[in-house]
């Protein structure tokens, strides 16, 4: 097979980007655990749609059983609440049901900036190269060396509490690892043929950048970004737990850290803490089912 | 000559990183919003006393010689004073991180050999009923909130069944003479049970499906294929040759799983009443005494760059095409 | 010709490749006499890793052996339970892969390697081991004070030897070599191709040598099967096969490649085109697309005919090959087809 590169009769190809998406994705309808997970992700946003027509209560009130008394510490089906009550009366279902409202926009507002950030920072780096390269990556260096939790913590105690304070740590901090893996893609993107010619042909940077390399790290970007869905609920959860949250949003999260405080494990009240739990083992790994979210992603530093 | 230009410029990486973490730590205590003098004195401390500290971090300088020598400091190992403890900090960190410490090793340990151990199985049985139910089973590990599954265990374990205290490394009045006394206490045993199997069932997912898919790849390299025709043992082929090759980043990993652990402790051991640096630092952050919490931070991110450096160097070590280049 | 070695009837060997089947050795048949080199030949594709790796049973998951004998010392080697096989495996049949970089293991030293195998399936001490691993080095010309360095550490060329050395451990009957000089520079190809045929001779080996370099056969072989798209197209002596070639792919080769001497033997003229793809052969004689000589008759199932004693040819036309050969001589008749 002679290879001979012939740059001048390479038509720079425009690819069609939601083909590639999907491609790249292998939205696997075969597999039957991606399935589920793409359910569980429609009842998920469903859920957090529709929350108001489907909560039985308000989340915050404090409410009283028929006889006038403290709806508190009731059993699931007791005065007909559906999971039972916390113990300072409030409805369990329907905070469940609100939580799922936080999980989403947390985690779709920091999967969004993780993703946007990391990607922007690959694609300069990978492709402008040399010293922008040099500073960029060991910023990256730098950002792996921050203790990501103990960073959010720091951060939220300092900041006014707010569910937000997850997403501006998390764009802070875990933009690296996407930077790294779409850095790596971009210098493989650089050596193709078409890449070279559109610069033989005196395309802008900006233009190569938009034409060229920007549909093919697409997918991989969309990629990172689904999986700092979980990542971000999870940091969202612990932070709540510790007591660090947005006291006036209803997080799972949130609610863990109420049950624990009230001594939900010591009167065995599984109806009032398993749930969340897992609600939140429930979408994150949807997440992980559908992307296939499995070692490489999991684990992006071993990947470089 | 290249071994040494490599690992020369990984420690001037690794100097790099450390001053910019300290660099940011700075800056997030002294230009966060509140009293930026809160982060050294104590208010509930005498004017003279408040006076004399204030001179000793340089709080009446500008900023840029506050930093220097907050630099200084550090270099000495200086961290201030705790407020609520009224000890230095470096005392109050030095006391507790040997505490987080056994509570990582010995949760990453049973880990890592569970995980090597399962991976390196069902990478053999690929395909197979159990390899397709395991691998969603694991990611579903990876997915909990880990202080949930603490809060689980606990409720079972300990609150339903009584096998286990609920909290901290020793019963009530219980006095030991030091570290080693503890620790191979069977009072702390049953202490530490409960917090390390919260932490070694979330941490096994990592080794064990890294170890899985190395070793689906190892399975189709030559040399795997070439001990088949030697006519080895399948044990051989599996086990000194496709496991002993497909280990080699599982074991790199380790270090980096430490770094991670480190930042899980933080929830577990809230859980748990660990006295560990995780739960100082959300105490300290809590209770405003920035001294402390920003030595915790310091400690925890030491430990994650360091851990970070050491996977690099045991790659190094344990790869004989790195270290016999 | 006294009783041969290993004698192979008819065999078949498969891949599954999704529902449908790439048949990759499809009835080939030949003999391994005693002590002799025999070159295994042919164009990338046609099956001829597949026959080496059939000859060991160990063969790609997605493969299996679905017919035929491999008859050695009496033995059919494609029916033996896989314990009496595996006791037999290095033995009596060794293997010298082509890429000897991938095929040592990176994480063991050499000595390692030789050691696993000479105690393992040799039954030796770690001081035989040891001595025996020194005496391999000193037969393929290595200073046995680099045993302890890893793969790695060693040059192709070197690598190449401790492969040969690794094969030669257990005194085998039988070994085959892949390739085993294709990714070497030509004149390290000659001086590990000189060693092979020294050791052979002086232990009075049998060896297979796969190859897709006739050049490489006629350097150093004493026999030669031309394997094309799955079957065997002629086989026989080196007289007979190489300057007497009676099928037409054989002839064509010939004029393909250079030889390893860097005598010039006129121009090089490829054979147009390429193998079949074999998931989907062509019906009738397989060469017949890129042959020159092609007939009408070619598309059926060619016959076996002996040419001469011990010279089996698949060709319709194998009668005519003495006036073939003089048209096969000439430039044009190749070119004529393109
Ligand atoms: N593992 C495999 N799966 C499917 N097809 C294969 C596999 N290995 C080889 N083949 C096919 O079998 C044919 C013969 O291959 P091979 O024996 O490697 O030929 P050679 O060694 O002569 O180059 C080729 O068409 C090749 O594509
Ligand atoms: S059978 Fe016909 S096509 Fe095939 S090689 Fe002989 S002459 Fe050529
Ligand atoms: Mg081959």
């Amino acid at each position: 097979m002679p290879e001979i590169a012939a740059p001048a009769i390479i038509k720079p190809r425009r690819p069609n980007i939601l083909a590639r998406m999907f491609r790249t994705l292998r939205l696997p309808v075969n597999d039957p655990f991606a399935v589920a997970g793409l359910l569980i992700y429609l009842v998920f946003i469903a859920t957090a749609v529709f929350a108001d027509q489907i909560t039985t209560h308000d989340p915050t009130e404090i409410l009283y059983t028929p006889s006038y008394d403290l709806a508190a510490d009731l059993r699931p089906g007791q005065d007909g609440f559906i999971m039972g009550t916390t113990s300072l009366g409030r409805d369990i279902f329907s905070q469940l049901v609100y939580g799922s409202r936080s999980a989403l926009l947390i985690g779709v507002t920091a999967a969004f900036m993780v993703a946007l950030i990391g990607s922007i920072i690959g694609l300069v780096a990978g492709y402008f190269g040399r010293l922008v390269d040099a500073v960029l990556m060991r910023l990256a260096d730098i950002a792996f060396g921050i203790p990501f939790l103990p960073f959010v913590i720091v951060l939220a105690a300092f900041l006014q509490p707010s569910i937000w304070n997850v997403v501006i740590a998390m764009a802070l901090v875990l933009w690296r690892d996407t930077a790294r893996v779409i850095r790596s893609q971009v210098l493989t993107l650089r050596t193709r043929g078409y890449v070279e010619a559109a610069r033989v042909a005196g395309s802008s940077d900006f233009k190569i950048i938009v034409r060229h390399i920007a549909p093919n790290i697409l997918p991989l970007s969309f990629l990172y970004g689904s999986i700092a869905i979980g990542w971000a609920i999870l940091t969202e959860a612990s932070i709540s737990f510790l007591g660090f949250g947005d006291p006036d949003s209803i997080s799972w999260g949130y609610m863990l850290q109420d049950a624990f405080a009230s001594q939900a494990l010591a009167k065995q009240a599984y109806y009032w803490f398993v749930p969340p739990g897992i609600c939140i083992i429930l979408v994150v790994s949807a997440g992980f089912f559908i992307t296939r979210g499995y070692e490489n992603i999991l684990f992006p530093k071993l990947n470089r | 000559m290249t071994n040494f230009k490599a690992v020369g410029s990984r420690l001037l990486q690794l100097a790099l990183v450390l001053w910019a973490v300290v660099t940011i730590l700075f800056l997030m205590f002294r230009l966060m919003p509140g009293n930026p003098m809160a982060a050294y004195i104590d208010p509930t401390f005498t004017l003279e006393q408040q006076q004399q500290l204030m001179a000793q971090f340089g709080l009446d300088k500008p900023l840029w010689q506050q930093y220097l020598i907050y630099l200084g400091n550090l270099l000495q190992g200086e961290l201030g004073q705790s407020f609520r403890y009224r000890e230095p900090v470096g005392e109050r960190i030095w006391t507790l991180l040997p505490n987080t410490l056994v509570l990582t090793f010995s949760s990453l340990i049973i880990a890592y050999a569970f995980g090597i151990l399962a991976g390196a199985y069902l990478a053999w049985r690929r395909g197979s009923f159990i390899e397709q139910a395991a691998i969603p089973a694991v990611l579903t590990t990876r997915a909990m909130p880990e202080f949930w599954l603490g809060m689980v265990l606990l409720a079972i374990f300990s609150f339903s069944l009584g096998w286990f205290p609920a909290g901290g490394t020793r019963a009530p009045g219980a006095e030991y003479s030091g570290f080693l006394d503890l620790y191979t206490s069977r009072d702390f045993l049953s202490h530490l049970i409960l917090p390390a199997a919260t932490l070694a069932i979330y941490s096994q997912g990592l080794p064990l499906l890294l170890m899985r898919s190395n070793m689906l790849d190892v399975m189709k390299e030559d040399f795997v294929t070439m001990a088949r025709i030697k006519g080895l043992s399948n044990w051989t082929v599996v086990v000194r040759h496709a496991a002993r090759n497909a280990l080699l980043p599982v074991m790199t990993s380790f270090a980096i799983a430490v770094g991670y652990q480190l930042q899980g402790n933080v929830v577990v051991e809230s859980v748990f009443s660990w006295p560990g640096l995780g739960r100082e630092l959300v105490n300290a952050v809590a209770a405003s005494d920035y001294p402390l919490a920003q030595g915790a931070f310091l400690m925890i991110a030491l430990v994650v760059i360091l851990m970070n450096l050491l996977a690099d160097l045991l790659y190094a070590v344990l790869d004989p095409r790195v270290s016999h280049a | 010709m006294t009783e041969p070695l290993l004698s192979v009837r008819d065999l078949r060997v498969s891949y599954q490749v999704g529902r449908s089947f790439v048949h990759a050795v499809d009835g080939a048949s030949f003999d391994i006499p005693k002590g002799s080199i025999t070159g295994l030949v042919g164009e990338s594709g046609c099956g001829k890793t597949t026959v080496a790796r059939a000859l060991t049973r160990v063969i790609a998951d997605n493969a299996a052996i679905t017919g035929g004998e491999i008859l050695f010392e009496g033995r059919d080697l494609a029916k033996l339970p896989e314990r009496e096989m595996n006791a037999l495996r290095w033995r009596d049949i060794a293997f010298v892969p082509q890429s000897a970089m991938n095929s040592l293991d990176p994480v063991y030293t050499v000595e390692y390697q030789l050691g696993e195998v000479l105690r393992r399936r040799g039954g030796m001490d770690r001081r035989q081991a040891r001595k025996r691993s020194e005496e391999l080095f000193e037969m393929v010309g290595i200073d046995a004070n680099r045993l302890n360095d890893y793969p790695h550490q060693f040059s192709g060329g070197m690598r190449q030897r401790v492969a040969i050395a690794l094969a030669l451990a257990l005194n085998p009957k039988l070994i085959i070599a892949d390739e085993p000089v294709t990714a070497l520079d030509v004149i390290v190809q000659r001086q590990i191709l000189d060693q092979l045929k020294e050791l052979q001779v002086r232990l009075g080996l049998s060896v297979i040598l796969v190859t897709h370099d006739i050049s490489v056969v006629a350097y150093i072989c004493d026999r030669t099967v031309v394997m094309y798209a799955g079957k065997v197209a002629e086989s026989g002596t080196m007289q007979a096969a190489l300057t007497a070639p009676s099928h037409p792919y054989t002839m064509g080769l010939r004029n393909a490649f250079p030889d390893l001497q860097g005598a010039a033997s006129g121009v090089l003229t490829p054979i147009e085109g390429a193998p079949p793809n074999l998931a989907n052969p062509p019906a009738g004689c397989r060469f017949k697309p890129r042959c020159p000589f092609a007939l009408d008759v070619c598309g059926s199932e060619p016959p076996v005919v002996d040419v001469a004693p011990d010279h089996p040819v698949l060709c319709h036309r194998a009668r005519e090959s003495a006036a073939l050969r003089i048209e096969a001589a000439k430039t044009e008749t190749w070119m004529a087809r393109a």
